[in-house]
């Protein structure tokens, strides 16, 4: 199809590699690359889209407060996008960088950096997917996709299209497919919730219910899998319904990012604890401290 | 999958579509996932006015997206927080039911969570002033029950009245009669129940697993593919309408013996936030046996698994301290 100028112009300027955008997530020099597809897979409650957030303000916030400034696209399928959790982790973010400017502008200029789609039906995404290609054309600093969840279709397209799996998968596969030629063609990075749909039968083995369930076309796609857990709350039955800082401490949730992106295949291992102000990883010794308590 | 009809979009006409299909090309999203050039050579028909076609159908089926400060501004002044009733839960739900969200109670048989819901739709029908939807698929509602949590706030026959006016009920036993029912709301009937009292804030279902639990297991798929479908209606209904959806839930024992809510792990996903409600064993002993236990398992909002315990015969006053209200007679029938 041919482009006019401004279209390969914007195409091809550079936009911004988001390599580092959470180092304490991926293993060195590991990070998504232009052009990575990052899962995130979980069980419900296990942090997948705190983490989302947490990405998406260290994308909107400006330098000073220690983001990236650059666009984000929030496409939210299950209608979970909880706008004002999201201002109160912005604001106490700002407010920590306790930037001299008016907080109000800053808040406005940082939610302006952010566009959310609302989509009901794996049609409908696959449509909104081609009209993102506009918008991609028309904003440089657009770098990030982030959809939440993949897999909300699933069941419901599984239904729908008769017996054979191929048909049923179509739609996600041709979404996958379309996302695979904006990642080439634009060089943005996509991060995917994805909610596993098994729980493990054994608690401790969970081989099974980590498999990726959703079609080939989109388990190509990924390059980067983060497999989100949350680790027993600690042994405190004396202190239940008592102080409310004990028990957020010892709510930890467990993150393992496997690539098989390049040549190296990596894996690593971090943990975090949601406050007020989002998410808060762990270092290793405190991880250890915590540990020594239970 | 929205089929392409003649007199969809300006230029497509009969002959036209005729082509289309002729090369394969059915559906809105087959023309705007396929080359436009080709297709145009194929079809006959300028590569101008076929690119104008897509591009229209595009804008009309697809999501805009909104900016993130016009979509905050929006719900700045459009969430509200209804408290529930009862102290004891308001705490637990960070001071009560967010419209826009959906709300999930789970518990096992004589927990409490129709009673909640009661005393729930009671509280917001009479305190509040707005209209409830309760939809009942047990079979477990009586107005008698709800008068007579009526008659405890007030004396007053008209405003008991009003308030059960504003409680509008909906008895369906089947998931495909929920699914039409809960799209008949979405479609108009919101507005219809508006009319004469306040605005619907509240839609409760109690409960959506008694109709659900029954299509699930086995090999058939439809279940689950049903289950999200309600879901998905329940949630575009409390984000577009601004109501807040409370849904009770059945419970079951898990691998490891625990209790858990029932409808599986694809549905732990939809609620925003769970509460688990117990009996509290040691009331039989001191004679309480309306007391419940609250303990709430998932929350994006306030630490998991704090509890909270209280008693379903006084709905409006906590543990602590009861105002002067009357006791409610056992003896009512």
């Amino acid at each position: 199809m041919s482009e006019s100028g401004a279209q390969l112009l914007a195409r091809l300027e550079a936009r911004r590699c988001l390599k580092d955008i959470e180092p304490r997530l991926f293993p060195e020099d590991g990070g998504p690359d232009q052009g990575a597809v990052v899962e995130l897979f979980g069980l419900e409650g296990t942090g997948k889209t705190e983490l989302l957030y947490h990405l998406l303000c260290r994308c909107v916030l400006p330098e000073a407060a220690g983001g990236l400034e650059v666009d984000v696209v929030f496409v939210d399928t299950d209608y979970s996008l909880d706008m004002l959790h999201l201002v109160s982790i912005l604001d106490s973010k700002l407010s920590a960088a306790l930037l001299a400017g008016a907080d109000e502008a800053a808040l406005r200029s940082c939610l302006s950096r952010l566009l959310v789609v609302h989509c009901y039906s794996s049609s409908q995404l696959l449509l909104t997917l081609h009209f993102l290609e506009t918008t991609l054309s028309s904003r440089p600093a657009l770098a990030l996709i982030l959809i939440d969840s993949i897999s909300a279709f699933y069941w419901v397209d599984r239904c729908e299209d008769g017996v054979s799996y191929t048909k049923q998968e179509e739609k996600l596969s041709r979404c996958a497919e379309l996302l695979g030629r904006l990642l080439r063609d634009y060089r943005i990075t996509v991060f995917a919730t994805c909610h596993a749909i098994r729980r493990p039968a054994v608690p401790s083995s969970s081989s099974d219910s980590e498999r990726s369930y959703l079609c080939r076309s989109w388990q190509r796609l990924v390059t980067h899998r983060l497999l989100c857990s949350r680790q027993k709350p600690g042994n405190n039955v004396a202190g239940e319904g008592g102080d409310d800082q004990e028990q957020r401490r010892h709510q930890i949730f467990t993150v393992h990012c496997t690539t098989s992106s390049s040549m190296v295949k990596a894996s690593w291992s971090s943990s975090f604890c949601v406050t007020e102000a989002g998410v808060e990883f762990l270092l290793e010794s405190e991880e250890n401290k915590c540990a020594a308590r239970q | 999958m929205v089929v392409l009809r003649e007199g969809m979009c300006p230029g497509l006409d009969e002959d036209l579509l005729r082509d289309l299909r002729a090369a394969d090309i059915k559906t809105v999203e087959d023309l705007v996932s396929s080359d436009i050039e080709g297709l145009a050579q194929k079809c006959s028909v300028s590569y101008k006015a076929l690119f104008a076609i897509r591009r229209v159908l595009l804008a009309q089926h697809t999501a805009f997206p909104v900016s993130g400060a016009d979509l905050y501004e929006e719900l700045l002044s459009s969430t509200a927080i209804l408290s529930t009733g009862n102290p004891s839960l308001d705490k637990l739900l960070d001071s009560g039911l967010y419209t826009g969200e959906i709300t999930e109670l789970s518990g096992g048989p004589g927990s409490g969570k129709s009673q909640v819901c009661f005393g729930v739709a009671v509280h917001i029908s009479y305190q509040l002033k707005q209209s409830v939807i309760y939809i009942d698929t047990t079979g477990g509602l009586a107005a008698s029950r709800l008068l007579q949590m009526l008659q405890a706030e007030t004396s007053n026959t008209e405003e008991q009245m009003e308030a059960l006016q504003r409680i509008h009920v909906f008895r369906l036993f089947d998931v495909y009669a929920l699914l039409g029912c809960l799209y008949s709301l979405r479609s108009g009937g919101l507005q219809q129940a508006s009319v004469g009292g306040g605005s619907v804030k509240a839609v409760i279902v109690d409960s959506v697993s008694a109709v659900i639990s029954p299509l699930l297991g086995g090999k058939q798929n439809e279940g689950m593919s049903l289950m999200i479908q309600v879901a998905g209606v329940l949630k575009t209904m409390a984000k577009d309408f601004n109501v807040a959806a409370l849904v009770t839930n059945h419970v079951t024992r898990s691998g490891s013996g625990e209790v858990q809510p029932g409808l599986g792990v694809s549905w732990s996903h939809i609620p925003r936030t769970r509460i688990l409600l117990e009996r509290v064993e040691k009331a039989v002993a001191v004679s309480r046996p309306s007391l419940r236990s609250a303990k709430l398992i998932k929350s994006s909002r306030q630490p998991c698994h704090i509890k909270e315990e209280f008693d379903l015969q006084w709905w409006s006053r906590s543990e602590k301290g009861s105002s002067g209200k009357r006791k409610l007679d056992e003896t009512d029938s």
